[in-house]
């Protein structure tokens, strides 16, 4: 279990419970976050739950796939350093405190 | 690029389409796409414009789009582009029932969505991995030692059918009933045989109903049945609606899917022996196979007047996406006939995109997934038995009749 902070662009934060195994994507879809499409539901098909890891948790959350790298590609948004698809961070308890930023589009 | 005006009979083009943008281009029933359907819908953009108006293209005049892009921007702009009326099944004006959730539209889209989302995450499709595989292997089993088999007969219809009837809560004993159903309703080109499977699949549906009404369970017409979207009961026939649509979206795509990709495999030995020499990259060759075997298309009706690369629409208007030319598209996969397993990875149009987004996808990649895995583990070597022409069903889901194939 883990508190991901979910920051919208305007800065408005949303502090959401993730239980253990869901991904970051799960934790804003099921909470009424908004700015997470994720079309496919989590298959690593369609980059739309892109996100921005938070500087300081880039070097802690697990790389990303090659798949998801190829992926990233085709976010709507800039990409940039900590860029992600959400559905491929697996929540545990070393990601509590997870600071993910949304992007200001999704496609 | 010069567009042909060969109107189908009978066909009537509204005033605001100019004429340079009708073009028949016989999807789904003219001869040279059934000759070839893929390679004739890859070929289209050579041939068509990028946006043009069918007199009866999929039974109804409308807008085809060809381009990744404008597909993608109609699906995710239902507020534009609805999909509320659009269902290819006849209901009665005075009884009418909607496909649920297809064609309800955001915000109440994602209610009705999320009663069924957790039995198709997937991570809950992960968990059927080892049924789905003993089941593939079932199937083999019945026609290994015969040295041929009528693939889509003995292995691409019961299967699916088969994790279909788990999914859904229902007993396997009725595979033979839901194949013939499948058929009688998606196959039999003839209305009267049509309506008569449609009688017996709505009296048995709704018998199903009331049972999971009274003795719920983790199936997946118990979870509509008891289903509270928004905190609401649904009401009989939104159940309907909701089961029903599972009933047609579930059966024939993954169907059509296997029975494509086994004529192309039987076809083409040395990628078989690509597949079977990169087992860690079958998630790619899947999706690739996806891309290049996509069976369906998408039926959207315009809420308002809108522009489309600058083109005209008006409110009430049809408009399809050819999903199968869309992934064909040479400005988003270049070389797009070639089946490169090792292509970049990319969003495709294999099941449709935005809100209505097949809800399906993870379960349909996972059976094709194992379906070749274990296909090709046990038998490697197979062509299509000598003599054989293959010949595709007219109609919305793309795929072969019939894909005999031959083993030593």
């Amino acid at each position: 279990m883990a508190v991901v902070t979910y920051v919208e662009q305007g800065g408005a934060r949303h502090d959401v419970v993730v239980p253990d195994g869901d991904s970051v994507m799960q934790g804003a879809i099921n909470n009424g976050v908004e700015g997470i499409a994720a079309e496919c539901g989590g298959g690593l098909a369609c980059a739309t739950c892109h996100c921005y890891v938070d500087d300081a948790w880039i070097a802690r959350v697990a790389a990303p796939s090659e798949t998801e790298i190829e992926m990233l590609d085709a976010v709507a948004a800039d990409r940039r350093a900590g860029s992600r698809l959400s559905c491929q961070i697996a929540i545990d308890d070393s990601l509590d405190g997870l600071v993910v930023h949304l992007p200001e589009k999704q496609y | 690029m010069a567009a042909t005006s060969t109107a189908a009979p009978g066909a009537r083009i509204p005033a605001h389409v100019p004429p340079e943008l009708v073009y028949y281009a016989g999807i789904t029933e003219g001869a040279e796409f059934l000759a070839a359907p893929h390679r004739f819908m890859a070929e289209l953009h050579d041939k068509a414009p990028p946006i043009f108006f069918s007199p009866s293209e999929h039974s109804h005049a409308a807008w085809q789009l060809l381009k990744y892009d404008d597909a993608f921007f109609v699906l995710r702009h239902p507020e534009f582009f609805t999909a509320a009326g659009t269902g290819p099944f006849p209901r009665d004006p005075d009884d009418y029932w909607r496909i649920i959730p297809l064609e309800i539209e955001p915000p109440e889209h994602r209610k009705y969505r999320a009663i069924v989302d957790p039995l198709v995450s997937p991570k809950t499709i992960g968990t059927l991995e080892v049924s789905i595989r003993r089941l593939a292997n079932e199937l083999i089993d019945g026609f290994i030692d015969k040295g041929e088999c009528e693939f889509a007969k003995d292995f691409g219809r019961p299967l699916p059918v088969g994790v279909f009837l788990d999914i859904m809560g229902l007993p396997r004993s009725m595979m033979d009933e839901f194949v013939r159903w499948a058929m009688g309703l998606l196959h039999a080109q003839d209305r009267a045989i049509a309506g008569e499977v449609m009688a017996e699949v709505t009296a048995y549906l709704q018998t199903v109903i009331k049972e999971k009404a009274a003795a719920p369970d983790g199936g997946a017409v118990s979870a509509i049945v008891h289903g509270r979207p928004g905190g609401e009961e649904m009401s009989s026939k939104e159940i309907f609606g909701f089961v029903f649509f599972l009933f047609i979206a579930g059966l024939d795509t993954v169907f059509a899917t296997l029975n494509n990709i086994f004529v192309w495999l039987a076809e083409n030995p040395d990628r078989r022996q690509e597949i079977l020499s990169e087992p860690d990259n079958i998630n790619n060759v899947v999706e690739e196979l996806l891309r290049v075997f996509t069976v369906t298309f998408s039926g959207r009706t315009l809420t308002q007047d809108f522009e489309l690369r600058g083109i005209q629409m008006k409110k009430g208007d049809r408009v399809t996406s050819i999903l199968p030319s869309c992934n064909y598209d040479p400005d988003i996969f270049p070389d797009p006939q070639t089946v490169d397993f090792h292509r970049p990875r990319k969003p495709t149009l294999a099941f449709a995109g935005g809100v209505h987004s097949c809800m399906g996808a993870h379960l349909a990649r996972l059976e094709i997934k194992v379906c070749i895995e274990e296909f090709l583990r046990r038998i490697p070597e197979f062509t299509l038995t000598p003599g054989t022409a293959i010949s595709y069903w007219p109609g919305g889901v793309v795929g072969p009749k019939s894909v005999p194939l031959s083993w030593k």
